[in-house]
């Protein structure tokens, strides 16, 4: 066997993780899935204040690791942060509200653009919450004049909706009072086979209910 | 075998780097934004540039090094979290499943683990075999 110089190997090596660094951080620019560096994807996590826990468990700063996800754990958390949260029951009576079809409660999915596709509550607004620059918008704009406002994701351990929230509040500038937060998400929505539309906002094109999740 | 691994898990993680981020930000490494953010941007550019030098045999000793120096903090990493997850949620550490963000989901850690000290093999044999017929440059200064 070739005994390698180590100082050759050393050298290769830097000059490899150089050349990869500056080919990563270009692409990641390049790529329309690319990360912004400056943004503060997770706005919640700055709050470090420790989440009551019936278990008692410590948490880390951003709520997630090592606490058992419950919804009294999530409910607990988000409420810390004066947000609103809502349960399937409270969110599907919203949703049968006439102020719904009149536009001055809205819904609002911030999931990526294929999970929304794949299947979302109907007439509910959407802006992935991660690549927001594309429909936030027109989003923000219909917030204005809505009177309530229920933002969901995935429900369970997503907590994009509750980042989303805190953006649209810090720093869209949405009142407080008008933003609630639906914990279970869509999840949730589709294990009691509510209405579940496909395709684009207000396609019409709904799920047939049979299929559950 | 090395780098096929850090191709697939790397072009798995560059197609959905909103999740990679998730998943990193559960490692709770720091609560600096930027750091956050360009480990979880980079990286899979990083693993996949490595993969594809290996694969082609290009500047073989030198990416088997960077592989090895991300292969041990990360499993490191991984090791710490599947501890404290048994620990809080009175698992067996074996029994622990998580979706690590190595690519490919969630996973048993034992088995991650086992799979690591694999490619950590892999890699530190690179270091020291001799130059294969069928690398398009083996190392990047001539006969090593």
């Amino acid at each position: 066997m070739v005994k390698p110089s180590a100082k050759s190997v050393f050298r290769e090596g830097i000059i490899i993780a150089l050349v990869g660094a500056v080919l990563a951080f270009a692409a990641n620019a390049l790529s329309p899935k690319g990360l912004n560096l400056k943004r503060n994807y997770f706005p919640g996590d700055d709050l470090a204040t420790a989440s009551p826990s019936p278990s008692g468990n410590q948490t880390t700063t951003n709520g997630l690791i090592n606490v058992p996800v419950t919804e009294e754990n999530i409910v607990a958390r988000l409420k810390a942060k004066g947000l609103q949260p809502l349960g399937t029951s409270e969110v599907k009576k919203l949703f049968d509200d006439i102020r719904y079809q009149q536009s001055s409660l809205i819904f609002i999915d911030v999931r990526s653009d294929h999970e929304y596709e794949e299947g979302h509550i109907p007439g509910a607004h959407h802006f992935d919450y991660y690549y927001p620059q594309n429909d936030v918008g027109p989003v923000v704009a219909a917030c204005q004049p809505a009177e309530q406002i229920v933002v969901y994701c995935g429900g369970g351990k997503c907590d994009a909706s509750e980042q989303a929230t805190l953006m649209l509040r810090d720093n869209a500038g949405i009142a407080a009072n008008k933003l609630f937060l639906y914990t279970g998400g869509m999840t949730e929505w589709k294990e009691k086979n509510f209405p579940v539309e496909t395709g684009p906002r207000n396609s019409g094109k709904l799920m047939d209910s049979s299929h559950g999740k | 075998m090395l780098g096929a691994a850090f191709l697939y898990m790397g072009i798995h993680k560059v197609l959905d780097p909103a999740e990679f981020l998730r998943l990193v930000r559960q490692y709770d490494l720091t609560n600096n934004s930027l750091i956050l953010n360009t480990l979880a941007a980079a990286l899979p550019w990083f693993e996949v540039f490595c993969g594809f030098l290996l694969v082609t045999g290009i500047a073989v000793r030198g990416a088997a090094l960077v592989t090895l120096a991300m292969l041990l903090p990360f499993s490191l990493v991984v090791l710490k979290r599947a501890i404290a997850m048994a620990s809080t949620q009175g698992l067996a550490f074996c029994a622990v499943q998580f979706d690590c963000g190595c690519g490919g989901g969630e996973i048993i850690i034992c088995h991650k683990l086992i799979e690591n000290c694999g490619l950590m093999l892999i890699g530190i044999w690179l270091l020291f075999c001799r130059p294969q017929k069928l690398a398009l440059r083996y190392s990047l200064f001539g006969q090593a």
